[in-house]
């Protein structure tokens, strides 16, 4: 994929929360569109034809991430009040609210039979909770970080999760383990590559950092964009060749993967762009950003 | 819809079958079907199983009749009756009939209707007036036909002015484009549409009216004007863009939500409001002061006429709704841009005057007069005079006429000695006023040097007892004294070249001696001085630690030199002291470049521990538990394994009742040593350095070797090199002893029941890539206070490159591992291997040696603290020495909370 495919063409702007919107993800399709942000509220969207689907509000502080299963029958979010919710995708319903965080919670995400939720903390901790038993107590508590969780991510066998403490820790359920991977600065927000063998770091010194998992190599360091004192995703193209991440600035940065050179940047939003999301087989993107819209993007 | 559901409002037509069959469901629904529902969705029903209000406190009433406005006849119809006789009226109903009196009241007050009165021109009034006038001289029997045919309340010129978007008070040609007056147009264009439409309604009873009013129409231009003025908002300055009242204030009984309604809004009340619930966007997004618009508003059923009729916003049309997304935007326009050479800071008239006197050559320099107290009086008065400005000179001559040993100032004996010294003083002044701004600092600090040799020459011998022995008039000699104060620290500055201790850097040295003048500045210290104008904020920091530390050895060493104590010895100090000055000093200045170097080759640095997941999780993500069958460790053992063999992130808990008395001391020992003063701040970089190779060693296999091997060589080696070992240590050692030889039982007896294979040399749990391997070599220089020998380490790379930096991330790592390295310190007994044990021992000595210097370095140390974020962690690492995980945390939280409160979403 060359740099031309790049999807840097606004295609919709979604706009109806009120405030700053934290996060935009897509669907394990694609088709659909999920956002929270500060306005306690969970938005629907379809990106591609910019319509608002549904609104899921039950939160009472600003819902920080959501996540969806692959079936796109529910979801689960978490935010503010300390919570993590699960939801039912149709009806819009909150089906359970797994209480536990003894602060407010970062991020979440389910593992690929949805059967799983991890949530991380503030508190220091990652929390796995149980979606098929009706217990709304956490299955385990992982409090080996020291500092509070910002991102976490799932694999088959895998609960992997950057902390502030500057550390990317990889939990190997399959073999009983714990592999740290120091960065030295606090750590923003991970992201795994498509091919499973990389994780994509965002660190608070500005710098994206892309380790491999197998190793802990680093491999590359993406610079150029601001990162000081927000939460901000970053994510690999869906063909893994170029690394996107958002700016405080408002802007949108495609570096090579390879090289590490800046291939396009572009100003998306009017400020920081806290959240970024790429299709899963198409060139398109997502952005949301503080100033309340979220943008879809294409070639 | 279930038949249940509907209310019933006036007399029902009752049929016999629907009598039984809702009675039949009264009966059925309180034989406990609807006791299944939760309470507030249960409905009281009467015997007929009709819907009862429920409510209020008596156990439920029914509103009217049976929550009916009605009686129990119902409504009554109105009896129509006519006869020949008494025909019926025909009776003309308004909406005045239906209303409460206070809802008429309110009506009055705020409804929307067409009056006479609204006249904006003045054109009704004048009319009247000329009707008025007509009307006298009537000559026209009967009624006027001015008066039967009622004038249009505006001309259709002017109604038809107002439709195309005039408005009253502009001028017909005045086209404006300001958007905001488009809108207001538009919403008046509205306004007048939806006026006229109501003229029709209100107008019947309105006609008696407006007979009324031609009569009694003397009156009214009188408040006509000021009406129209009412009624023609000029410039609403501050548009109201919300749903509130006018003067309605949100917060009135609840004023602790005072600026702070937003996005936090719909927070439980018992979710306490903590600082982190700031917005931390901001400044970055002007989040609307609104209330949230509730999405069911606009599904209302828009008959509400309640709503409509006592609408109360003035500025908000019947039927409209204030936009949530405004055109309206106030312009905005940046601050003025300072100019880069502005200097904030007023110039006095005085030393204006004493400046433009400075263009003056020089005057010659003049050996000073042979009386010494003269001399030191000339001097005074020269540095005042230069400080404080021509002033101050004048006032003293006028004052000192009769004294004659002030001659001088009067052009008499040692004249030309005062004018080169108020010279100097003057040049003196001015390079101090200089010096903050860096664009100049070459040619600052030719002048400085020079300076400093004057100064040297002038104030090196100067004590005080001399000054107060001189003939002078007393308030001279308080005002000298008090220049002395003053002048105080400027003794540093004329120390000889040598002593430099950035000599080797000019800017620094620059800043230093500027440091060390504002340092005793008034007795305070001042705010903004510090550091190039470039520099960061850790940096800064940084360089006035390295400062504080000169500073203070500087000042030693000149008391040593006072004294006649051993100069050498002070100064042996003060050059080594500049070297590592200098070597921590001028990596600094330099690029970020060696910092992201070291970066790369310390992190990342890979760990690997062991984890359990539980069993629950591992089913839920579909994989073979790898500790299924394995029992789960007693979780009282648990804290022990982690703890000495895991090495994973647990404090190591006193793990005996008779350690914590020793435990104990150390931490008392711990924060007297973070009240240490900055001299041990560079030696303490080192120690830091130490320890996070010491994070790198592998633990358990140093453990191991301990368990198995003889110590008694290490402990040879141990008291061979630290010649201070404190008694504690020695406890310490024991402890640690003891720890291990549980630590082998536990491991021995655990082995076998898990079946856990520790191999001999391979480290199990953990290895490290790209461990930096550091050569240490020590150096050795001579602490003149305690003197101790004082050890540095720097590692190799520290010497190719200047030692590293001890930048603020770093130290935030370091941070985030102190309770590693404490357990490193008590496992330095237990290693064998020389490098390792040499490094832990260095790390347990130099904490020895904290703890004996630190009541001195109190003081200043206190003094400096906000300055320094480093010994702000070192602060913490003793005091979490001793403490428990939980408070650790706390702590922990509690510093970066800052950070991350922003850095959160």
């Amino acid at each position: 994929m060359s740099a031309s495919d790049l999807p840097t063409k606004e295609a919709n702007v979604l706009k109806g929360h009120e405030g700053a919107v934290l996060a935009a993800r897509f669907n394990a399709d694609g088709n659909y569109c999920l956002s929270c942000g500060k306005d306690r509220t969970i938005r629907l969207w379809n990106p591609h034809r910019g319509i608002h689907i549904k609104t899921y509000k039950s939160h009472g502080r600003e819902v920080r991430d959501v996540h969806v299963t692959p079936d796109n029958s529910k979801l689960v979010s978490c935010g503010g009040d300390r919570q993590v919710f699960y939801w039912d995708v149709s009806t819009g319903r909150v089906i359970r609210k797994f209480r536990g965080h003894e602060s407010e919670v970062n991020a979440v995400k389910f593992n690929e039979y949805a059967s799983v939720a991890v949530s991380a903390g503030y508190d220091q901790s990652l929390r796995s909770w149980d979606c098929r038993s009706h217990s709304t107590e956490p299955i385990q508590i992982i409090d080996t970080f020291s500092d509070s969780v910002m991102s976490v991510c799932l694999t088959k066998t895998e609960i992997i999760a950057g902390s502030v403490d500057g550390t990317v820790r990889t939990f190997d359920i399959r073999v009983g383990r714990e592999i740290s991977d120091n960065l030295g600065q606090p750590v923003n927000c991970i992201s795994l590559s498509n091919d499973g063998n990389c994780i994509l770091a965002s660190c608070l010194d500005s710098t994206l950092r892309l380790l491999d998992r197998t190793t802990g190599e680093l491999l590359q360091e993406y610079k150029g964009h601001t990162c000081r004192s927000f939460k901000m995703d970053c994510c690999l193209t869906n063909t893994d060749a170029h690394v996107t991440g958002g700016s405080e600035d408002g802007y949108v940065y495609f570096w090579d993967l390879v090289d590490a050179t800046v291939v396009s940047r572009f100003r998306a939003h009017a400020s920081v762009v806290t959240s970024v999301s790429y299709h899963p087989k198409d060139s398109c993107m997502v952005t949301a950003s503080v100033d309340g819209t979220i943008r879809v993007w294409k070639t | 819809m279930d038949e249940r559901d509907l209310v019933f409002y006036g007399t029902p037509i009752e049929r016999e079958e629907e009598l039984s069959s809702r009675k039949k469901k009264a009966v059925a629904e309180a034989s406990g079907q609807l006791r299944t529902l939760p309470t507030w969705k249960q409905e009281v029903r009467d015997e007929e199983g009709r819907r009862r209000f429920h409510g209020a406190f008596t156990g439920g009433y029914s509103a009217g009749y049976y929550n009916t406005v009605g009686s129990k006849e119902g409504w009554a119809p109105q009896t129509f009756t006519s006869s020949r006789k008494n025909r019926a009226e025909l009776k003309q109903q308004s909406i005045l009939n239906f209303l409460d009196d206070d809802e008429k009241a309110d009506l009055e007050g705020q409804s929307l209707a067409t009056s006479t009165q609204f006249d904006t021109f003045g054109f009704t009034a004048s009319e009247v007036a000329r009707k008025q006038a007509d009307k006298e001289p009537s000559a026209i029997p009967g009624p006027v036909p001015d008066e039967l045919v009622l004038p249009a309340a505006e001309s259709i010129g002017a109604k038809l002015l107002l439709k195309m978007g005039w408005r009253h008070g502009r001028s017909i040609k005045d086209s404006s484009t300001d958007s905001l007056y488009d809108a207001r147009r538009e919403a008046r264009k509205a306004f007048i549409a939806f006026s006229s439409s109501d003229d029709t309604k209100s107008n019947i009873d309105g006609d008696a009216n407006h007979v009324n009013d031609h009569s009694n129409s003397l009156e009214r231009p009188v408040n006509d004007d000021n009406l129209s003025s009412q009624y023609t908002p000029l410039n609403a300055l501050q548009p109201k863009q919300d749903l509130h009242g006018l003067g309605y204030d949100p917060y009135k009984h609840a004023p602790e939500f005072r600026g702070k309604a937003g996005p936090g809004f719909g927070i439980g009340a018992l979710e306490e409001y903590d600082i982190e619930d700031e917005d931390v966007y901001t400044t970055a997004y002007d989040f609307e002061d609104t209330v949230v618009q509730e999405v069911e508003d606009s599904s209302k059923p828009i008959t509400d006429h309640k709503h409509r009729l006592t609408w109360k916003e003035p500025g908000i049309l019947p039927g409209f709704k204030v936009a949530s997304i405004s055109d309206y935007q106030v312009e905005k326009f940046n601050a003025p841009e300072v100019p880069k050479d502005f200097v904030p800071r007023h110039k006095f008239a005085g030393p204006l005057k004493v400046e433009d006197k400075t263009a003056v050559p020089p005057p010659p320099d003049v050996p000073p007069p042979e009386d010494s107290n003269m001399k030191v009086l000339i001097e005074g008065v020269a540095t005042l005079v230069g400080r404080c400005g021509k002033l101050f000179e004048d006032l003293s001559r006028e004052k000192n006429q009769s004294n004659p040993s002030f001659g001088f100032l009067m052009g008499g004996n040692g004249h030309e000695y005062y004018e080169r010294k108020l010279w100097e003083a003057q040049q003196k002044y001015k390079d101090q006023k200089k010096l903050p701004l860096p664009s100049d600092g070459k040619s600052s600090q030719k002048t400085e040097k020079m300076n400093a040799e004057n100064r040297g020459k002038i104030l090196g011998e100067r004590p005080l007892e001399r000054s107060s022995s001189s003939l002078v008039s007393p308030d001279v000699n308080l005002q000298s004294n008090l220049s002395d104060t003053f002048m105080k620290p400027l003794q540093f500055s004329e120390l000889p070249e040598v002593s430099k201790p950035f000599k080797d850097n000019s800017a620094k040295q620059e800043r230093f001696q500027q440091f060390l003048k504002e340092k005793y500045k008034g007795g305070l210290r001042s705010g903004e001085s510090g550091g190039a104008s470039n520099m960061s904020e850790a940096v800064r920091a940084q360089e006035r630690l390295d400062f504080e530390l000169a500073a203070e050895a500087l000042e030693k060493a000149n008391r040593g030199q006072q004294s006649n104590l051993s100069a050498q010895q002070s100064m042996d100090f003060l050059t080594s002291a500049g070297m590592q000055f200098t070597s921590a000093g001028v990596e600094q200045s330099k690029d970020t470049l060696d910092k992201d170097f070291e970066m790369k080759k310390m992190y990342p640095k890979r760990e690997e521990n062991q984890w359990r997941p539980s069993p629950v999780l591992c089913k839920r993500f579909d994989l073979v538990d790898p500790y299924m069958g394995k029992l789960p460790p007693p979780p009282r053992m648990r804290g022990k394994i982690d703890s000495l063999v895991f090495k994973a992130e647990f404090i190591p808990v006193p793990r005996i009742g008779d350690k914590t008395g020793q435990n104990q001391n150390r931490s008392s020992g711990g924060l007297q040593s973070s009240a240490q003063g900055v001299r041990d701040g560079s030696a303490d970089e080192e120690e830091d350095e130490v320890v996070v190779d010491v994070e790198n060693v592998e633990r358990p296999v140093d453990l191991y070797k301990a368990i198995f091997s003889d110590d008694s060589d290490e402990e040879a080696e141990t008291s061979k090199v630290s010649k201070v070992e404190d008694p504690e240590k020695k406890v310490e050692v024991a402890n640690a002893t003891l720890n291990r030889l549980m630590a082998g039982d536990f491991l021995e007896s655990l082995g076998k029941e898990l079946g856990l294979e520790v191999p001999p040399d391979l480290p199990p749990y953990s290895h490290t890539n790209q461990n930096p391997s550091a050569l240490e070599k020590e150096t050795t220089g001579l602490n003149p206070r305690d003197g101790s020998s004082v050890k540095m380490k720097i590692t190799e790379e520290d010497r190719k490159q200047g030692s590293p930096p001890p930048s603020e991330d770093r130290m935030d790592r370091r941070h985030s591992k102190r309770q590693r390295r404490y357990d490193s310190i008590s496992d330095s007994y237990s290693s064998s291997s020389g490098d390792d044990s040499d490094r832990d021992r260095y790390s347990s000595k130099s904490k020895g040696r904290r703890k004996k210097g630190s009541s001195s370095r109190d003081k200043k140390s206190s003094s400096s603290r906000k300055h320094s974020r480093r010994r702000h962690h070192r602060e913490d690492v003793s005091r979490e020495y001793s403490s428990s995980r939980s408070s650790r945390r706390d702590k922990d939280r509690g510093e970066s909370k800052r950070e991350k409160r922003k850095r959160r979403d």
